[in-house]
Formats: structure tokens, C-alpha cells, sequence
């Protein structure tokens, strides 16, 4: 442990540039869904008619949270964004104990640390210590956007307290998983599939009898139902799961060699296959493992909602009165469920084609794209190699998750024209992932340095208007500027081709500009 | 010695400023079809600056720079299939093996040797069944060494290609740039090895904040500089320390030890002969001397 506390210091040095902006991205979540609920639900009244309007919308349900959260008016806000404030807290606490411990390993930055006088456990302890402190800000900055917005005192201070548990727990999970995984990407996959297990587990918890949501770290949290039970023992399956977590990392922390995981590497091919022989086959070949991973994991997230798609129509069936609410009856009741979970995974496609194409970047600071680019292989050559990974790649996870969607909800309605049907409709979402790409091309020929800040900004900013536009009450210009708020809602709105193919050309013309900037700047810089 | 064609390299007043930092203010650099270029300078005097844009990754900001008879920003694509390119600091991919790297790098210049592959992987006694991850510092050197090796290129570009290497891989290296040599094939080798450099070089640029200091031949460099001496004669010595030319004098009575202007010797020389020489040794200057006259007064300010 020698030496944990300057490394601390250190650690908070490194991290004051971003850790401020996941603290205020958390805290606006909740300071704002505050403000708009209390007004458009400013009396029990209003309040009513939604508890009766979202008591059996199970998309919204698998969506949010707990119906019980509806009991009033400060459940209701954390009814709509625990959820989502709980994936923001749980990647922070992600990448701060994994950039800190495991690729610092990787790099060979933390043998430098270790070779002073640096304990063995020390990095660890820091890393940790260093999540503890943010995700007790993280509670402090909630309590204080929750109760200065006149919510009640106690239930604020429960409610800022389950956040920073999520975001304890997956710090734990990542100390772990950075002993188990020898290079810092698996341990952000592996984290990251847990957490969306967490999220899965949660939603089919919520739409069930509660059961499934036990399993989930963000589930405890929800669970606690702040302003509406008040009921704070769930808080300390937090710090015993991650007791239990670090525990294990520490064992394993103690028995593995500097730089190594538990899975020895393996040997690989001598020599190149035929196949490898260009910078195509470089970009698919570095890229195809974390494809497949976005490819299985939004399939998966298709037939998880898929499944559910019949409930919906079963419940209005049952339910007339209810689907008064809603425009068009109970057909387009699934149509509007199948669009909104289709939305929602175009913008995981969005992220996973930013995550690609942003590769270029990494190649081009690590030093790995000189030795390519002194090859016969041109500038042109090396985005197209990515770029097509990114396009090509967005497509198939979008596709997976239209077939997934398609088989799920096909089997329980026993429609298999329901497959196609809905393979179709992802793709109608294709152009919107396409331009945010495009936008994250132009950002790397003309403002390099930037360009992965302004394209995780971009992302953020279409999730936002694409979940929030309506509860946050936004202003029109600022939903017209997200791409997906072009795209038709297929398919609950008709499908037409004009505004796919403006998108398109946008993409196109944003492609041609940054490869005219990245042609004429300097690489490496 | 045939007269030389058309230079290799040739670089005119090439300036580039990163910001405020200037990397390289007016550096010239010729290089003939043929020779083993030393290209010599400390740490962060433009080298791999120079070579990043020979390479076309960097845009000069004022200057002429011609290679194999292209402009390497533009022609790029074209003049990458002449030449293989060893970085100083190698970075792979975790993930692909040192093997696939050497294949994947050949093919994408246009091509390479099979047998001189695998020919080379023997003598550098490198395992190329390992993932990049697994390889320290020197195998990933010799695999960026391997895979220029193997290339059929009409110029090297070699950026400290030696860093990392043990003495025995050292000396294959030497090997290696021996028979690229005797093929007639060009090195532009950057190095602060200067040992490598006085074995490999046929001529050497000597390169300081980003601008030439020196440049020719090791024997026109070392005209520039002292060679030391030591003498015994008949006669006692006398008035040595008078001549122009002459340092650091150390006389006793029959035996003097000193360092003189190499464009000085003749003279020294003809005035020591009359005194009955019995015994002279004379050590031309290294190029470590050479060096540390360029630099001395940098190291010492440092």
C-alpha cells in the first residue's frame, strides 16, 4: 500500500479535466428531469392520470423503473432517470479504476510507478479510492440538485446515495476485471456487457414480478424507492457485493506477475494469412473482435425487447380505457414501442461507428499508422480501411438488432414476416448513424486533437434530445440539430426517402471534407 | 568511384515549427544514390522530424525536399514502394503477431522476400509466432528491422533502427547495412551511436537545433577537427606550445603529448622532424570528439 496516497494525488491531477464533466453530465440529468416533472405534474391530479396512462406501458416500464416510483412527485423523477443516471455513474467509476489500473499496466506507464517506492496493491488502492471520491461527489452533487429543486430532504439524500452505489459497485466489478483481462479493452467490454446485463436484468425485473430486478446492481438501487418508501437497507448490498469484488482482486492481484491476467497468451500465426494484405484487412482484422461483440450484444438487446412487444398489445387489449391516451389506439401502440426501442439502438450504433472510426486516431497518436502510412498505402487508403469498418459495421449491429427484435416479437405474435419486417426498419435508422460518422470523419482532417472529445459531445447530445427532448422540454432547433430527430419514426411513421437521402448527402459531403483536411495536415500531431 | 547521379535525398533550407516550438529551422541534407548516410544529432535536433517528412506524414512549412527523384509530400504512394522505413520508437498491435506484422507491412509496400524473410528471422533470432504484446522493446525493433530488411527498397530510412538491440543483434545489423551497401542500394541512417556510424557510413550530417552543423565525409570531418600526438625526439623539445594550431601542450624534456589542428599537421609535423624523431603516435580524432566539439558547450549550458 506504500505510496498509495502521492498516487492518489497524482491520479486526481490526471483526471481534472474529465471527471468534472461526468459529474455535471449526472447532476444535469437529475437537475433538470427535477425542474420538468414538477412542472408538468404539478398536481396529484396530473399525476394520477400518468401513474394510470404509464402503469402498463411496459416499454416505458422496461424503459424507467418500478411503477411504485409513481407514488409521487419526487418517485416520479427518479422513476424517469435513475436509470440512465445510474450507466452514466457506473462507466465513470468504469474508466476511472480501469484507465488507472489496467492500462496503465498495459502501457508499461505503472512499471515505472512500481519501480519507486510503490506498494504492489498500491495503483489499486488508489484507483479505488479514487472512484470512492468521485462517487461520493457524485451523491453530494445529486442530494443537492434534488433537494435544491424542492424535493424532500431525506429521499434526496437516498437518492444520491444509491446513485454513487451503482457507481461503487462497477468500480469493484472493473478492479476485477482488471486482474482477470491482460489488456485494458476486454476489461471495458467485459464491464460494459455486465452493466448492460444489469440494465436487461432490471427492465425484465420491473415489467415482471420484481424478481429478476434483485440480480441487478441498478435494480438495489431503484429499489430503494426514494420519496415513495423511503427504504435504505438495499444500500448495503452495494458495499458488500463490492467487498466481495475487491476482495477477489486483491487474491488475484497477489498471485499474478506484473502485466499478465489470468489467461495466459496465447501463441498465433507465424505468418500472415493471404487475406492480410492491405489496410482493409488491417482495419477488419483489428476491429472484428469488438464488432462482433456490439454485433451479439444489440442482437441480444433486440430480443430482449422484442419479447416483450406483444405485452404492450395484450395489455391495451385488455385495457381499452387506457389506450384513450394514447393517439391511434392499440396498433400503433406496438408500432410506437418497435420505433422508440429501434431509436434507441440506432444510437448504439452511432456509438460503436464513433468507437470505430475513432480507432484512426489511436493509430495515429500511438505511432502505429507511421509505419502503414511509409508503406504504399495512402492517407485515402488508410480512413477508407477504418471508415468502412464503421459504416459496414454500424449496419450489421443495426441489422442484428432489427432481426433480433423481429424474431423475438415474430415468435410471440407468430408472424414470421415479422423478421424482415423489422430488419428492414433498423435500417431505415442507417443514414442518421451514417452522418454522426461522417461528422466524427470531418472533426479527424480538421481539428484532430478534438475530434474523440466533439464526437462522444455529438453522441451525447442526439441521446439526449432522442431520450429527454420531450420530458426536458427543449427547444425545436435544438432536437433539428440531432440527425435521428430527421429520421421517420418507421415504424410508426410512414417511411420516406427524402429527408434519408438529405442525411445521406450531408454524410457524404462531411466525409469528402474531412478527407480534404486529413490530406493536408500533419500526422502524429 | 563513379561520379553520382541524380541525389537521393535532397533537402534545401526545410523549415518546420510545431507551434512555437521550431523542430527545424533551414536544414540542408544531400544524400547520393548509393552511399550509407550517417545522420547524426542529440536527442530532439530534428532527425526524426527530417524523416517524418521525407515520409510525407508531415507537411514542410517552407523548404525543398526531393527524394528518388519525387516531392514526398505528393508522390507519396508512389515513392513509398522504393523505400522500407524503420521508426525509432516501434509501437505494434497488441493483439497480431511479429510474423503477420513483417508479412502485412511487405505486402502493403508492394511485395517481399520469402527466403530473405525468414532468413532474416533466423539471424535476428526472433520467435515470430508471438503476439506483438508479449515482445520487448528489442523484438519489436527487429521486427520493424526484419520487415524493412526483407523489402526490396532502393532507400532505407532507418531512425535509430538500433535502440533496444543487444550488442549481438548490433553487430547482425552491421551485417545486414554491409550487404545493402555492397547491393548499392541508399541508407539514410539517424543514429547517436556514433561507433555504428564510423563502421556504416559513408559519409555523415551532423544536425543541431534542427540545422546542419556539419556534413561530408568522416575524413573531411575529421580535417575540421585535432588530432592528438604524442612524440618523442632526439633533441629536446622546445616551442611547441608557440605554434599555431597546438593545445593542451604536456612537455618532458624528450617527450611531448599534445593536440593539434588537423589542417595544422603538416606543419607541426615538419617542424618536429630536425628534432630527431624517435618514436610518434598520432590518433585521429573519433567521432565521439567530433561530437562533443558540436555539442560540448550545449551539454555543459544542459
Amino acid at each position: 500500500m506504500t505510496g498509495a496516497l502521492g498516487l492518489l494525488r497524482f491520479m486526481l491531477r490526471r483526471e481534472r479535466a474529465g471527471l468534472p464533466w461526468w459529474l455535471l453530465g449526472a447532476t444535469l440529468l437529475v437537475l433538470v428531469q427535477s425542474t420538468q416533472s414538477q412542472n408538468l405534474y404539478d398536481t396529484p391530479e396530473d399525476l394520477e392520470r400518468l401513474r394510470r396512462s404509464i402503469g402498463g406501458n411496459t416499454a416505458v416500464i422496461a424503459m424507467s423503473g418500478p411503477t411504485r416510483l409513481l407514488d409521487s412527485i419526487g418517485g416520479e423523477v427518479v422513476f424517469e432517470i435513475l436509470g440512465f443516471v445510474a450507466i452514466v455513474v457506473a462507466l465513470m467509476s468504469m474508466f476511472l479504476v480501469g484507465r488507472h489500473t489496467r492500462a496503465e499496466e498495459e502501457t508499461g506507464r505503472a512499471e515505472l510507478l512500481r519501480s519507486a517506492r510503490v506498494g504492489r496493491q498500491a495503483p489499486l488502492a488508489a484507483a479505488l479510492a479514487l472512484a470512492g471520491l468521485a462517487n461520493l461527489a457524485v451523491a453530494v452533487l445529486v442530494f443537492a440538485a434534488a433537494a435544491g429543486t424542492g424535493l424532500p430532504v431525506a429521499g434526496s439524500l437516498l437518492l444520491g446515495l444509491a446513485v454513487a452505489a451503482v457507481g461503487i459497485t462497477f468500480a469493484a466489478l472493473t478492479a476485477l476485471a482488471a486482474q482477470v483481462f491482460s489488456n485494458a479493452r476486454a476489461v471495458y467490454g467485459a464491464v460494459a456487457l455486465v452493466l448492460g446485463a444489469a440494465y436487461v436484468l432490471r427492465a425484465a425485473g420491473d415489467v415482471g414480478d420484481g424478481g429478476l430486478s434483485w440480480a441487478s446492481p441498478i435494480g438495489w438501487s431503484q429499489r430503494t424507492f426514494p420519496y415513495t418508501g423511503d427504504r435504505w437497507w438495499p444500500l448495503l448490498l452495494a458495499p458488500v457485493t463490492s467487498a466481495v469484488l475487491v476482495a477477489a482482486a486483491v487474491t488475484l492481484l497477489g498471485r499474478r506477475d506484473f502485466g499478465a491476467g489470468l489467461v495466459p497468451p496465447r501463441p498465433g500465426r507465424p505468418a500472415a494469412s493471404p487475406a492480410l494484405r492491405n489496410a482493409y484487412a488491417l482495419a477488419w482484422r483489428l476491429q472484428r473482435g469488438s464488432l462482433v461483440g456490439w454485433a451479439v450484444g444489440l442482437g441480444l438487446l433486440g430480443v430482449a425487447y422484442g419479447s416483450i412487444g406483444d405485452t404492450i398489445e395484450q395489455y391495451f387489449r385488455d385495457n381499452p380505457e387506457v389506450a384513450e391516451f394514447l393517439p391511434g389506439g392499440t396498433a400503433d401502440v406496438v408500432d410506437a414501442y418497435l420505433a422508440l426501442t429501434v431509436g434507441l439502438s440506432s444510437l448504439l450504433a452511432a456509438a460503436y461507428g464513433v468507437a470505430t472510426i475513432l480507432r484512426l486516431r489511436a493509430e495515429e497518436t500511438s505511432g502505429r499508422a507511421e509505419p502503414v502510412l511509409a508503406t504504399a498505402t495512402g492517407r485515402g487508403t488508410w480512413l477508407a480501411g477504418h471508415l468502412s469498418v464503421a459504416l459496414a459495421g454500424s449496419t450489421l449491429v443495426l441489422l442484428t438488432f432489427g432481426l433480433g427484435e423481429g424474431l423475438a416479437y415474430g415468435m410471440t405474435v407468430a408472424d414470421a414476416g415479422q423478421v424482415p419486417r423489422l430488419a428492414a426498419v433498423a435500417l431505415a435508422y442507417l443514414p442518421a448513424v451514417w452522418l454522426i460518422v461522417a461528422l466524427v470523419v470531418l472533426a479527424l482532417g480538421w481539428a484532430p486533437r478534438v475530434s474523440a472529445a466533439l464526437a462522444w459531445v455529438a453522441v451525447g447530445y442526439c441521446a439526449v434530445v432522442a431520450l429527454f427532448a420531450e420530458s426536458f422540454g427543449l427547444p425545436g432547433w435544438v432536437q433539428r440539430a440531432s440527425p435521428f430527430a430527421h429520421t421517420p419514426q418507421v415504424p410508426l411513421e410512414d417511411l420516406s426517402l427524402t429527408p434519408l437521402l438529405v442525411v445521406g448527402l450531408v454524410a457524404a459531403a462531411f466525409t469528402a471534407a474531412g478527407y480534404a483536411g486529413l490530406r493536408r495536415r500533419d500526422i502524429g500531431y | 568511384m563513379a561520379t553520382p547521379t541524380a541525389p537521393a535525398i535532397s533537402i534545401n533550407a526545410l523549415s518546420k515549427s510545431f507551434g512555437a516550438t521550431r523542430a527545424l529551422d533551414g536544414l540542408d541534407l544531400t544524400v547520393a544514390t548509393g552511399e550509407v548516410h550517417g545522420f547524426l544529432g542529440p536527442n530532439g535536433s530534428g532527425k526524426t522530424t527530417t524523416i517524418r517528412v521525407l515520409l510525407g506524414l508531415l507537411r514542410p512549412d517552407a523548404g525543398e525536399v526531393r527524394m528518388l527523384g519525387g516531392d514526398p509530400g505528393r508522390d507519396a504512394v508512389a515513392l513509398h514502394r522504393r523505400l522500407a522505413y524503420v521508426p525509432g520508437d516501434v509501437t505494434l498491435w497488441p493483439g497480431i503477431t511479429g510474423g503477420e506484422v513483417i508479412d502485412l507491412l511487405g505486402r502493403m509496400r508492394g511485395g517481399l522476400d520469402r527466403r530473405r524473410r525468414d532468413e532474416l528471422l533466423e539471424r535476428f533470432d526472433l520467435d515470430p509466432g508471438k503476439k506483438a504484446r508479449t515482445y520487448s522493446k528489442g523484438n519489436r525493433q527487429k521486427v520493424a528491422l526484419i520487415a524493412a530488411l526483407a523489402a526490396d527498397a532502393e532507400l532505407l530510412l532507418l531512425d535509430e533502427p538500433t535502440s533496444g538491440l543487444d550488442p549481438l543483434m548490433e553487430s547482425v545489423f552491421q551485417q545486414c547495412i554491409q550487404e545493402v551497401k555492397r547491393q548499392g542500394r541508399t541508407v539514410l541512417l539517424s543514429s547517436h551511436i556514433l561507433a555504428e556510424a564510423e563502421a556504416l557510413c559513408d559519409r555523415v550530417s551532423i544536425i543541431r537545433l534542427g540545422r546542419t552543423v556539419e556534413s561530408g565525409t568522416l575524413g573531411e570531418l575529421r580535417h575540421l577537427t585535432r588530432t592528438s600526438i604524442s612524440v618523442e625526439t632526439a633533441e629536446r623539445l622546445t616551442g611547441i606550445e608557440a605554434l599555431p594550431g597546438v593545445y593542451d601542450v604536456v612537455v618532458e624534456d624528450h617527450h611531448a603529448r599534445f593536440d593539434v589542428d588537423t589542417a595544422q599537421l603538416d606543419a607541426v609535423v615538419r617542424r618536429l622532424a630536425p628534432l630527431g624523431v624517435r618514436s610518434l603516435t598520432s590518433t585521429p580524432p573519433t567521432l565521439e570528439e567530433l561530437f562533443l566539439r558540436h555539442y560540448g558547450d550545449e551539454q555543459v549550458a544542459s
